[in-house]
């Protein structure tokens, strides 16, 4: 068999007209379908060219609007990480012959969403059966947040890290913020909290769910983005730089937080591993980072299984300004789900900064000020999905 | 008991019976498959061990000890009107691990619950209506 690294690259990567806080409420479709329409104009194709979807659960939705009638579908939902293993699946299957040119698509109005007619406030749906409805939800877990932070103190006491240790993480990522305009922390201009923040501003901001205070958590926002990805065989064929896929991995460690047997180590270590040695590289060979950011916890854990940093010190490599703009290891440059937009899956979000910073695109004036690019040739990006429960994993690197 | 104002689950009569039927008595009942020995929790049709499906349930100690806790700020419904209150995973002495809201701590001072890591709960059942009673579990060292 042969190996698919190289095979395939992203060729373009945009977003939705707007995101982030959207003054007028927009469905997760149209954004999703505003952000293919954006993709294709910039890879100089008609969305009647592609052959292969991706979206978690809809595709179908948005091949009929197109009016297409793909060779090849991916649903793949697994959370915030499905972008990254469909990527993955792309990859598999142009490199079987199946296609050439496919789209990853992501539209959600997590914002929006909440002033819709009707509807808005937690969703409870679910098997009443399951084990979420029988064994958690009796006790008040409200959503990621809650969930999340268990993690974060088992962290602590295994490693002895500090909640002083995981608010590096959010203030270097709110530096990167500064540097992209559609961040919804850029500036305070953008949002009346945004604009630069100190370890103090995180320690101090309230309490969400102990030991995670709100800056240690993502934001809630409206997003749509959508990747273009082609054959070897016609990658160069477009006006825009390839980026290839080099490696790729996935892997489930669980669905509930019941069956996490180490809460300090998702899948990642086993995604990531098999995105290494597809491309033949590992992590001593990665220029920069793009880790999903759920939390400021999902950062330092993912970071630690993904190689770049021993156990229990994934927050070292935030220290010093180390992962900020002009630091020796740029870590979520487009100001992560932090401080730049997440929309519930973020994974799209990582994807298009990926691809903007391999091709040399990230300082374009509107997703990014001088001092964004990185010169960075090749990066691990990973996507955490659920309850730190599915991991996908790509190597990217740049075109030679 | 007519005032239990929290999510009372539906017992699942399929999978999930004993442990129910168990918590009513005052008793925790957990699964362990007798072909590798193991305990598991949540409660499975398949040993998530060794795939068989030779499951009996038994009486637990009903003691296990604090893995790890958060402090929840933020809930919804009748537990926002409680926060801060304190969740969970306790490592069963049998085995495996469940998830709880954690008693017998301050939620005010977390430092001083993260001392307790390790420490032994015991559990311990509220009556939530005429047919469901919920473990609770409490530090007690």
């Amino acid at each position: 068999m042969s190996n698919p690294s190289r095979r395939a690259a992203i060729v373009a990567a945009a977003e939705a007209d707007q995101i982030g806080y959207l003054e007028n409420p927009k469905t997760d479709f149209m954004l999703g379908v505003e952000a293919i329409s954006n993709v294709c104009k910039m890879a100089g194709i008609s969305p009647k060219d592609i052959e292969g979807i991706a979206n978690p659960g809809n595709a179908n939705a948005y091949a009929e609007y197109l009016g297409i009638v793909p060779k090849w579908v991916d649903t793949t939902a697994v959370g915030g990480c499905s972008y990254q293993i469909h990527t993955a699946h792309m990859l598999a299957a142009i490199n079987a012959g199946m296609f050439d040119i496919g789209v990853v698509v992501h539209g959600e109005a997590g914002y929006s969403r909440r002033n819709y007619p009707r509807g808005g406030g937690p969703q409870r749906g679910g098997d009443p059966l399951g084990p979420d409805a029988q064994f958690m939800t009796p006790y008040g877990v409200a959503g990621a947040p809650s969930n999340y932070s268990h993690a974060m103190t088992r962290h602590m006491y295994q490693y002895g890290t500090t909640k002083e240790d995981y608010a590096q993480i959010a203030v270097s990522t709110r530096q990167w913020a500064g540097l992209n305009p559609r961040a919804v922390m850029h500036s305070k201009e953008t949002h009346p909290a945004g604009g630069p923040i100190t370890v103090d501003d995180v320690l101090n901001s309230r309490l969400i769910s102990w030991p995670l205070n709100l800056l240690d958590v993502c934001l809630v926002t409206d997003h749509g983005g959508a990747v273009i990805i082609a054959s070897e065989r016609v990658a160069k064929s477009f006006p825009t730089p390839p980026v290839w896929i080099a490696g790729a991995g996935e892997a489930i460690g669980h669905a509930t937080m019941l069956e996490m047997k180490d809460f300090t180590k998702t899948s990642a270590a086993q995604s990531s591993k098999r995105a290494y040695a597809m491309a033949n590289m590992g992590p001593e060979d990665m220029e920069m980072a793009m880790i999903y950011d759920s939390f400021t916890i999902t950062v330092a854990l993912t970071a630690e299984v993904l190689g770049l940093a021993k156990p229990g010190e994934g927050h070292t490599l935030f220290e010093n300004g180390k992962a900020a703009p002009g630091g020796q290891f740029p870590i979520n440059t487009n100001g992560g789900g932090l401080s730049f937009n997440h929309s519930g899956m973020y994974g799209m979000q990582l994807l298009v900064e990926s691809y903007r910073q391999l091709s040399g695109t990230a300082e374009d004036g509107v997703n990014g000020l001088p001092g964004k690019q990185t010169d960075a040739k090749s990066l691990v990006v990973n996507g955490t999905g659920g309850s730190l429960s599915a991991t996908g994993t790509l190597v990217l690197v740049a075109d030679s | 008991m007519a005032d239990y104002n929290k999510p009372i689950p539906v017992p699942d009569p399929f999978v999930n019976g004993p442990y129910w039927a168990g918590a009513k008595e005052g008793k925790l009942m957990l699964p362990r498959c007798t072909t590798c020995n193991h305990t598991h929790f949540y409660p499975r049709l398949l040993c998530p061990i060794c795939g068989s499906r030779t499951i009996v349930w038994e009486q637990a100690s009903g003691e296990g000890y604090l893995h790890t806790f958060a402090v929840q700020h933020r809930a919804f419904g009748a537990w926002g009107e409680e926060t801060p209150f304190v969740t969970a995973y306790i490592d069963l002495k049998e085995g495996d691990r469940v998830f709880t809201v954690l008693r017998g701590v301050d939620p005010n001072q977390p430092e001083e619950i993260f001392k307790k890591i390790g420490s032994l709960c015991r559990v311990e059942f509220e009556e939530a209506n005429d047919e469901v009673s919920i473990p609770y579990w409490r530090v007690v060292e």
